[in-house]
């Protein structure tokens, strides 16, 4: 199994950059979980922990946001949505790219308990990472997926998942994004969210979340991975995704220098949906 | 019964469409009096879940103007607020908020007239979609 050699070039390479003091930790899965299969994320900060390092199909969670504010070099075991991530947080400058060794695991998607592929996986088409310092091949061979052009994105389906929202807040939590100190949900003065979990708390929850990731995110999936009320959480944010793709030309973390499509501008960009003197454009 | 006014929440850049407001009024321009007018800094000021909660806390409307681009009093404020302003629109109507209950636009200090007409057109465009129900009905 592939795997299994990519695991041990990965534990190989990680016991060399602990023993040799290249990297002060490595951020990467641990052993699957007896409960859930679940490998989570371990950071490995000696030569010795870094043989618990595994890759396998469970690899699920998103690891990059452990990397914001390690204190000295680290490297990650990164998925290709891992290593956008980093890419990404680089040009938010939440990491220096120097400080942090990309380790690209080739990957052919993750997959749930029972074994089919998770939904951001199989829409996912990349397998190798962007932006890599070293690489780890040898993935088996999956059918490479694509986005649902035709997917719908009418208000009914809107309401439909936000009658499932029980705003735990999951998918703030596993988000590589979501690295506010205070997030807008949580903050009490101004209050943005009314006292009761509503539809008009969950609309500004949801449509806050998509603002911030509009042009961020990585479509790793793990907001929709971690909820347990099934949510479709990346839902709003998709669309968000496929206009900014369409209309500025921009995908996250394909590169650790262009800025996202929002913290840029340029001086004739298209004004869709402005006020054109009496009518829309 | 009195005829149903909507409640709209202007949001008008301090430089330009504030100023523009002001040249409307001092030239007796009309325009809906129901149209609640919010100053900011800047367009870019405008966060966009400033015309989330406006519309989830009951407005009927929103509308954000700031100066042309090119004019911003700070360089490029408006520039960032243009793509914010884009994708927000495309959301809100995902989301089933009519995008006709949201309207972004540029009006300058010198254009009084201009405001008059674009806040009449804006309110028209409100007016007819009705009172917001879009958070159950139930906040105001």
């Amino acid at each position: 199994m592939s795997f299994e050699s990519q695991e041990k070039s990965l534990r190989e390479l990680c016991e060399s950059l602990l023993r040799d003091g290249k990297v002060k930790s490595v951020a990467g899965f641990g052993p699957q979980s007896p409960d859930t299969g679940l490998s989570p994320p371990l950071i490995a900060k000696t030569a010795g922990n870094a043989k618990r390092l595994s890759w396998n199909s469970r690899c699920v969670p998103s690891i990059a946001r452990y990397l914001i504010g390690r204190d000295g070099p680290a490297a990650i075991a990164a998925k290709p949505c891992d290593a956008r991530a980093v890419a990404s947080l680089v040009t938010e400058r939440q990491l220096e790219r120097k400080d942090v060794f990309i380790i690209g695991m080739e990957c052919a998607g993750m997959t749930d308990g029972s074994g089919a592929p998770l939904r951001a996986c199989a829409e996912c088409g990349t397998r190798r990472a962007p932006v890599c310092d070293a690489e780890i091949t040898g993935a088996p061979e999956t059918a490479r997926g694509t986005r649902d052009a035709a997917e719908d994105f009418s208000p009914e389906r809107f309401r439909r998942e936000m009658d499932k929202c029980i705003l735990c807040f999951s998918c703030r939590q596993a988000c590589y994004g979501c690295y506010c100190e205070t997030c807008f949900m949580d903050r009490g003065v101004p209050s943005w969210q009314s006292a009761r979990p509503d539809v008009g708390a969950k609309m500004t929850y949801h449509l806050g979340r998509a603002m911030h990731l509009a042009g961020r995110c990585v479509e790793c999936g793990a907001c929709e991975n971690v909820c347990a009320s099934g949510v479709d959480a990346r839902y709003l944010i998709r669309a968000a995704t496929v206009f900014v793709e369409e209309e500025y030309g921009f995908r996250a973390g394909m590169d650790a220098q262009t800025p996202s499509a929002l913290l840029t501008f340029k001086s004739d960009d298209p004004e869709t949906g402005f006020w054109k003197d009496g009518k829309h454009d | 019964m009195n005829e149903w006014t909507p409640v709209i929440a202007a949001f008008l850049c301090n430089w330009c469409s504030y100023a523009g407001a002001d040249l409307a009024g001092t030239g007796r321009q009309q325009y809906p009096p129901y149209m609640r007018i919010i100053r900011v800094p800047c367009s870019g000021r405008v966060n966009p879940i400033f015309i989330i909660k406006a519309l989830i806390d009951g407005a009927d409307g929103v509308m954000v103007s700031g100066c042309h681009p090119g004019d911003c009093h700070y360089l490029a404020g408006n520039m960032y607020a243009r793509r914010r302003f884009a994708v927000l629109k495309k959301l809100l109507s995902s989301a089933g908020i009519d995008p006709d209950r949201v309207h972004f636009t540029w009006v300058s200090a010198s254009e009084g007239a201009r405001f008059a007409e674009v806040a009449r057109g804006v309110a028209n465009a409100v007016k007819a979609l009705g009172p917001n129900r879009i958070a159950g009905g139930d906040s105001q």
